[in-house]
């Protein structure tokens, strides 16, 4: 779960690092504040300096002025329904720390940069020698070495002030099971260091862990996008596509290969959907909904369903797919692709329903292919 | 030999009551899997498939006289506690098949690993087959048949369709590994070509890749800078995804030109990988090499 702003902060200042005073106004409340400020968009998306999303006012002239321009504002299709007015802090130098994991290596990483408020990936990329990782083991976690390292690194003018910061942000991220802890800018103040801004995301898959926690920041982006403060337990990712070939993968993989055979064989996939993880009759039943109702999937004129099981069940596959059509009397040419653990079972199954079936993946791409072929033909015929 | 497992290797069923437990630990059984034993804290003194049950990893370990392999079940939030006992009681290979691990816990599984001197294979992985010794996963077994051809992928479904492919084709696998979608993994590419570099049996190495990540980029430096004796065939899936879109496994993310199916094939191909476009390709390059 990605954290807004002003939750990331919230957290911070639990765990010892110091932000500036803020106070959250949401869309249609009158601020009860004046002075200067400085009022920043509420959002997950990233680039909102550049976005013109923050903005410095002196008077309440300003403040209204700017409120009515950020609460009009989409960021990458986000309204903007909140925004953070924090005091104003004189910044002698700012800083970028991040605590977070490189999966590839498999070990967590404190990141710092010497220079904060950047594109940081941009940088990263640009000029490495700007970026320092530094590796730490994640059971005994980062030493001594570590922090004095990253203070080195960072120039810091006090070290030990900017070695508590960085203690601070990992015993947040390792306490809260967050995947990425991130500020950019940390400033340096006469007064010490001030995170300026806060990034954290948490770990879906460790909520169980913490339930109060995860159930009040629910509450907390609920109030601000007004969306249900539900979690949404679903494994199936869809992703819309501009061609007229529905998808349906039971693997990230094949699906990705599938894609590339249809663009082979000259068809367009619609969609890409893969159903993730272990999945059952109902998960199966669930994507081709998702596929075939979903108003953002282009129109599709077939249907190809690419299945190869291992720790999934082609007669529970088979099974979802015959409920489904039967359900709904769903009419458009399917072609599925079906073997692997249980396969007997699924073909069976997908015979007695009158559903054809497939063994070889090509062949399926083919047959998909020929038959939007032939449903565009038809339609044109009828013109 | 295949590399990883043999037909001698113990293999111990971690989380081996519950359903899906029960159901691989038949699957293994049946394809001749040497499963010695399982364990589910609180099911000790059953039998699952005539497999004994155990409440410790230390009892399962000692009844059985020896174990090399751990094939883990355990929910999500068990596992970390699941395999670091393993490790603990000796067993240097665990195959962590759950999705859903808190990434914290992962990141400390790994690490116990390390200093254990244990290979982990996922979390997330469907596992690996050594076709006619030793399945330690879910891959279908009449996909595979014995053979000289290693394949390492990081999708499951993509090593069985390949597997396929090839025993159609009539051309053997010594061990096909999958490694896990991610975002964290234990084994990597990387570690299975220096395996089945090793590996007597092994005449060729087949890498799966996937857009996204830098693992094959990884894996094209190793291969660049170790004497890789075996041959090397590359299929990286994912060439006609759209930029910018996250198709399903972590890793599976353009950034720019980085991860991108062009980039890894370009560096696999500077390395002296020789690419395929589609499984199809695959078999055909295999057969140039007249191995």
């Amino acid at each position: 779960m990605k954290l807004f702003e002003f939750q990331g902060k919230s957290l911070f200042r639990e765990y010892g690092l110091a932000v500036p005073q803020g106070r959250l106004c949401k869309k249609n409340e009158t601020p009860d504040w004046s002075g200067p400020v400085v009022l920043k968009a509420q959002v997950l998306s990233g680039g909102r300096g550049r976005a013109g999303a923050v903005i410095l006012c002196e008077s309440e002239k300003e403040r209204d002025a700017a409120l009515e321009k950020l609460f009009s504002m989409t960021l990458k299709e986000e309204p903007v329904n909140a925004v953070l007015a924090e005091e104003r802090v004189t910044i002698l130098h700012e800083y970028y720390l991040s605590v977070a994991f490189d999966g590839e290596a498999g070990t967590p990483l404190i990141i710092v940069g010497a220079s904060g408020g950047v594109d940081v990936e941009r940088l990263a990329e640009e000029h490495p020698e700007q970026i320092l990782k530094l590796p730490f083991d994640a059971v005994v976690g980062p030493l001594d070495s570590h922090f004095r390292k990253a203070a080195r690194f960072a120039g810091a003018s006090r070290p030990k002030e900017f070695a508590a910061a960085l203690s601070g942000l990992y015993r947040l991220w390792r306490e809260t099971h967050a995947l990425l802890v991130e500020v950019n800018p940390l400033a340096e103040t006469p007064g010490g260091f001030v995170a300026l801004d806060a990034k954290v995301e948490l770990d879906d898959d460790a909520e169980p862990l913490h339930r109060e926690l995860f159930a009040r920041l629910r509450v907390e982006r609920a109030g601000v996008t007004g969306a249900s403060p539900e979690p949404q337990g679903d494994t199936i990712t869809c992703i819309p596509l501009d061609g007229d070939i529905g998808l349906i993968s039971d693997g990230a993989g094949t699906g990705m290969l599938t894609l590339d055979l249809l663009r082979d064989h000259g068809g367009r996939a619609a969609d890409f959907c893969e159903m993730g993880g272990t999945t059952s009759p109902e998960v199966m039943y669930a994507a081709m909904e998702r596929v075939i109702d979903n108003p953002k999937v282009p129109k599709i004129r077939s249907l190809l369903i690419v299945l190869i099981g291992g720790f999934n069940r082609m007669d529970e596959m088979a099974q979802g797919i015959v409920r489904y059509v039967r359900d709904t009397g769903f009419h458009l040419p399917i072609v599925v692709r079906l073997c692997g653990t249980m396969e007997e079972e699924g073909k069976k199954i997908m015979r007695e329903a009158g559903l054809p079936i497939c063994d070889d993946l090509e062949q399926a791409v083919r047959e998909a292919v020929g038959e939007t072929g032939r449903r565009a033909g038809d339609v044109d015929s009828r013109q | 030999m295949s590399i990883l497992v043999n037909e001698a290797t113990r293999v111990l069923v971690q989380g081996i009551t519950g359903r899906s437990g029960s159901l691989q630990t038949k699957s293994l059984l049946d394809f001749g899997t040497r499963v010695v034993a399982g364990v589910t804290p609180g099911k000790g003194g059953q039998e699952v498939c005539g497999v004994p049950v155990f409440d410790f990893v230390d009892d399962a370990v000692r009844a059985a006289g020896g174990v090399d392999a751990a094939i883990s079940f355990v929910p999500p939030l068990n596992a970390r506690d699941a395999a670091i006992e393993a490790m603990d009681c000796g067993i240097r290979l665990l195959v962590l098949t759950m999705e859903g691990i808190p990434k914290r816990d992962v990141l400390e599984i790994l690490s116990c690993a390390r200093f254990r001197g244990a290979r982990v294979l996922g979390p997330g992985t469907a596992g690996l087959i050594a076709p006619g010794k030793c399945k330690l996963g879910a891959h279908p077994t009449r996909m595979f048949i014995p053979g000289g051809v290693g394949i390492v992928s990081k999708s499951g479904a993509l090593s069985y369709e390949i597997g396929k492919t090839l025993t159609e084709a009539g051309i053997g696998q010594s061990t096909v590994v999958a490694l896990g979608g991610g975002p964290i993994w234990g084994m990597t590419q990387k570690d299975a070509l220096a395996l089945f570099n090793e590996d007597e049996e092994t005449k060729a190495i087949v890498l799966l890749g996937e857009i996204g990540g830098n693992t094959e980029i990884d894996a094209a430096e190793y291969i660049a800078r170790t004497p890789v004796k075996k041959p090397v065939v590359s299929l990286i899936v994912g060439r006609s995804a759209p930029e910018g879109k996250s198709l399903g496994h972590a890793g599976a993310i353009i950034r720019g030109g980085k991860g991108t199916a062009r980039s890894k094939a370009e560096a696999l191909e500077r390395a002296g990988v020789k690419m395929a476009a589609t499984p199809a390709e695959v078999v055909a390059r295999l057969r140039e090499l007249r191995l």
